[in-house]
């Protein structure tokens, strides 16, 4: 069967004078399909924060109580397809942390320093919770609230406080249960703020001399909490002067690690060095500890205590989710 | 078509950044006289506290400034929205600087002070012990909180009243809660594990396919061997249940597959 293609559309589009002519208002359409290249943009530009916005934050809300302490709530993106995630904290008196995953499991964490190591292994969201103490100064009666923010938050201030200075615009303000919460952009701020209340200064205001019998009872008060407190203070101190005197007294039974290599000549010398470290320690050391003694990743570290474990070494015990590597106290010969 | 395309394009590109910016321009207005005009009364209210009429010159003079600036601000406002951010920076800096002149002389008591901390505590330690109680709740851990509870009000009375030191109480509280996270672990470590189990299943088969293109582009065999063995050790390691330490191995396996230039993605 023969087939005759003829070609039509050439002609189509000739001109008389035989110039081949382009026309370029079809090119679109007939090159590309819009719709498809519509899909793909929306598509692209949805992905932009997505994928920019691992690690950034969904929401910041802090608050401050009245001792100057700050709670700090955040929820944040993380890779899913990632098995940790690395935080920077806004300082590094950190208390009260904890932090969860979508599902409401509690992650473990490592805090080093300034900065927070989440296992995330598949996790998409996490919620960080913790108080921090770094950052609110104070100089005489006026606090100062300073953050270097990443993203815009909220902050809500303790009650009777009243806001006396600012470096930067807030983006909206609300009252919640007399106390007032401010939403500020990211990057550098610093608030001042003061308590308007006076509960602080008022028991000794210097400026009225006259007087009353009221400062009587504020000072048997006053002299009352003083005492309290100096015997608080002495108790204290006796106590930690009696644990640490308990301290000095309990003997460390020194363990001879020379002993223990007679028993076991085959184990490495770094092993030999961690064994070591142990015995002078006192006979038992945090994973953690010997991580920061001999500046090794963790895995190394691990396998390190894990061999000793094999020989019959150490032995290895949980405590506060942590490994404390123990020298065993009957070493076997090796055979 | 084409105008609903490049209509949408225009909406994607510039539309979000415009919807913020005028968001903000509304909102922020109202809010800076609120700002401005509390901190005004409150440093009247300080002033008079502190010299009742007899208000230092230099101090009145900048106090004097401050609210000028205030009153300028809403003499701006709606209309001259530059006007009214600049006002709200002057008068915020100036009552900074007269609140510091003012606070200089007063002595602080320190009793107060640490009554004070000691509540804050007490609060931090009550909102800590909530976010454990609703991520116990939302596990449906079943874990009991009435020895919590009660150190908590124990606490709470013993500042109230102040007859007793809740020092030793509050080490007891802490002691509580790190035992309460401990027990939320325990109740839910086999569906977290599972989660665990189920991403390292997942990535280690993605990772053997990559190992496999990895060989076949000439990467360096010693290293995919050792990859592979150290499959094999999370494996076994995860059919034995020792999930933790399976995640310790595969640290290590992420970091041999940066080596060689395979991530686990």
């Amino acid at each position: 069967m023969n087939t005759e293609t003829i070609q039509t559309h050439r002609k189509k589009f000739l001109r008389e004078d035989g110039m081949l002519f382009v026309r370029t208002d079809g090119i679109i359409d007939t090159m590309t399909r819009i719709p498809l290249l519509v899909a793909s943009l929306i598509i692209v530009v949805a992905l932009i924060p997505i994928q920019s916005s691992f690690g950034s934050p969904r929401n910041l809300d802090l608050m401050i109580y009245p001792d100057g302490t700050t709670h700090v709530s955040t929820e944040i993106d993380v890779d899913p397809l990632s098995i940790d995630h690395e935080l920077d904290l806004f300082g590094s008196t950190i208390d009260n942390f904890v932090v969860i995953n979508e599902n409401g499991f509690l992650l473990n964490y490592e805090i080093i320093g300034n900065s927070v190591l989440i296992e995330t292994f598949g996790s998409s969201v996490i919620t960080v919770e913790y108080d921090i103490h770094d950052l609110i100064s104070k100089q005489s009666r006026v606090w100062t609230f300073f953050l270097d923010s990443p993203s815009d938050f909220t902050l809500l201030f303790p009650k009777n406080s009243a806001i006396i200075g600012m470096t930067n615009l807030p983006i909206d303000m609300q009252l919640i249960n007399d106390q007032n919460q401010l939403t500020l952009s990211s990057g550098e701020t610093e608030i001042n703020y003061l308590f308007s209340t006076p509960i602080i200064s008022t028991p000794v205001e210097p400026i009225d001399s006259s007087p009353e019998p009221n400062y009587l009872i504020y000072g048997i008060v006053g002299g009352i909490i003083a005492s309290a407190i100096i015997a608080t203070i002495i108790r204290i101190k006796q106590k930690t002067t009696k644990l640490t005197q308990k301290q000095q007294i309990i003997p460390v039974e020194p363990i001879d690690t020379e002993e223990i290599f007679k028993l076991k000549p085959d184990i490495r010398e770094d092993d030999k060095e961690i064994v070591k470290f142990i015995s002078n320690n006192g006979g038992q050391a945090l994973e953690s500890e010997l991580r920061k003694k001999f500046l090794q990743p963790r895995t190394t570290m691990w396998r390190a205590v894990k061999r000793l474990e094999r020989n019959g070494i150490i032995e290895i015990e949980k405590k506060d989710l942590q490994n404390l590597v123990k020298l065993r106290k009957n070493i076997e010969e090796e055979e | 078509m084409k105008i609903l395309a490049l209509f949408t394009i225009f909406v994607l590109i510039f539309g979000t950044t415009s919807f913020v910016n005028d968001a903000y321009a509304q909102n922020d207005l109202s809010i800076l006289l609120h700002i401005t005009t509390q901190a005004d009364k409150q440093i009247q209210n300080q002033l008079h506290q502190v010299y009742g009429n007899d208000v230092p010159e230099k101090i009145q003079s900048l106090y004097d400034k401050g609210h000028m600036t205030v009153n300028s601000l809403e003499k701006s406002l709606p209309d001259d929205v530059k006007q009214a951010k600049k006002d709200f920076l002057t008068s915020m800096k100036l009552f900074k600087q007269i609140s510091k002149m003012i606070s200089e002389p007063v002595v602080k008591v320190q009793i107060i002070v640490s009554h004070v901390d000691q509540s804050s505590q007490l609060d931090r330690l009550e909102k800590h012990v909530l976010t454990l109680k609703t991520i116990s709740k939302k596990l449906d851990a079943k874990i009991n909180f009435e020895n919590i509870d009660n150190l908590l009000i124990q606490t709470r009375n013993q500042i109230n009243d102040g007859t007793e030191n809740p020092s030793e109480t509050i080490i007891q509280l802490k002691s509580s809660i790190k035992s309460i996270q401990k027990d939320i672990r325990d109740s839910t470590s086999n569906d977290a594990s599972d989660k665990v189990k189920q991403f390292l299943t997942k990535h280690l088969d993605v990772i053997k396919s990559k190992l496999s293109k990895a060989t076949e582009s000439g990467a360096d065999q010693n290293q995919i061997n050792k990859a592979h063995e150290l499959i094999d050790e999370i494996k076994a390691l995860i059919d034995k249940h020792q999930i933790n330490d399976a995640k310790i191995v595969f640290h290590e396996l992420h970091k041999l597959l940066k080596n060689i230039q395979y991530s686990v993605s």
